[in-house]
């Protein structure tokens, strides 16, 4: 985001839902609202929408409990998503568990960046995505 | 589930025709599949859908009608599909799914297609 002074500064959000269908909606307003205020253009906005909500898809799979727990964080000309995924009680799975072929191929079209880890013992996933120069 | 979402049937010159409006993800998707199920049931082996309304959607509802697709084609049918919004046919396009689909910019060309 940029200030007044010309100086790139930092915001943050954190966001933790519960792992529900009709919730999912959060985490890509979210993703919307914090790309709006970093200036993102309306293309770049509607890719990070399409792309948090198939981040998180690709960890929950079908899974109807527990939490996601997601952090955006923007800087410069970029957007940071993480999100982890803390099952009810149920062993964590590999990275990437529940992903499908879809949802990796929308994440690798539309984000310059994007993987998967244990964190914490957490199924966990990122993504990154870059303004592009088309106006606000 | 979100309020804006909505399906809508008619018959277009006897093909059943399946318009969605909203958004389609992972909490609106359900309906639509059961939809699509249903006409399948009933012994309709090609159905148009209609996204011309559609705002958003995601891989669940793209799972959704790769699947009713599978269904119609193995009963001798098609599923065509009607959209316009270039953010929709992004998505199509960017899961390869454009060569896999037929896709019309009317649900009068798509009916027309299959009728």
């Amino acid at each position: 985001m940029s200030t007044a002074g010309g100086q790139t500064a930092t915001l943050a959000v954190d966001l933790s839902i519960p792992v529900q269908a009709d919730l999912v909606v959060l985490a890509r307003l979210t993703a919307a609202t914090v790309a709006g205020r970093a200036g993102f253009g309306v293309e770049d906005i509607e890719d990070l929408r399409l792309a948090v909500e198939e981040l998180c898809l690709s960890l929950v799979g079908g899974a109807k409990d527990g939490r996601l727990h997601l952090t955006y964080e923007c800087e410069g000309d970029a957007i940071t998503v993480a999100c982890r995924y803390e099952d009810a009680g149920t062993p964590a799975g590999p990275p990437g568990q529940g992903a499908d072929d879809l949802s990796l191929r929308i994440l690798d079209a539309l984000v310059d960046e994007h993987g998967r880890q244990i964190r914490d013992g957490h199924p966990s996933a990122w993504l990154c995505k870059r303004r592009s120069d088309q106006p606000a | 589930m979100d309020q804006s979402f909505q399906i809508a049937d008619e018959e277009v010159n006897g093909v059943p025709v399946v318009s969605a409006t909203g958004e389609i993800d992972v909490a609106t998707a359900p309906p639509l599949r059961d939809r699509l199920q249903a006409l399948a049931t009933s012994g309709k082996s090609t159905v148009v859908v209609n996204l011309l309304g559609v705002t958003f959607l995601d891989s669940t509802a793209l799972g959704v009608l790769v699947g009713a697709l599978k269904r119609c084609r193995e009963s001798g049918g098609d599923l065509p599909l009607v959209i316009t919004e270039p953010r929709i046919l992004k998505v199509f396009e960017i899961t390869g799914l454009t060569g896999v689909f037929p896709i019309y910019a009317s649900v009068d060309d798509a009916v027309r297609s299959v009728a």
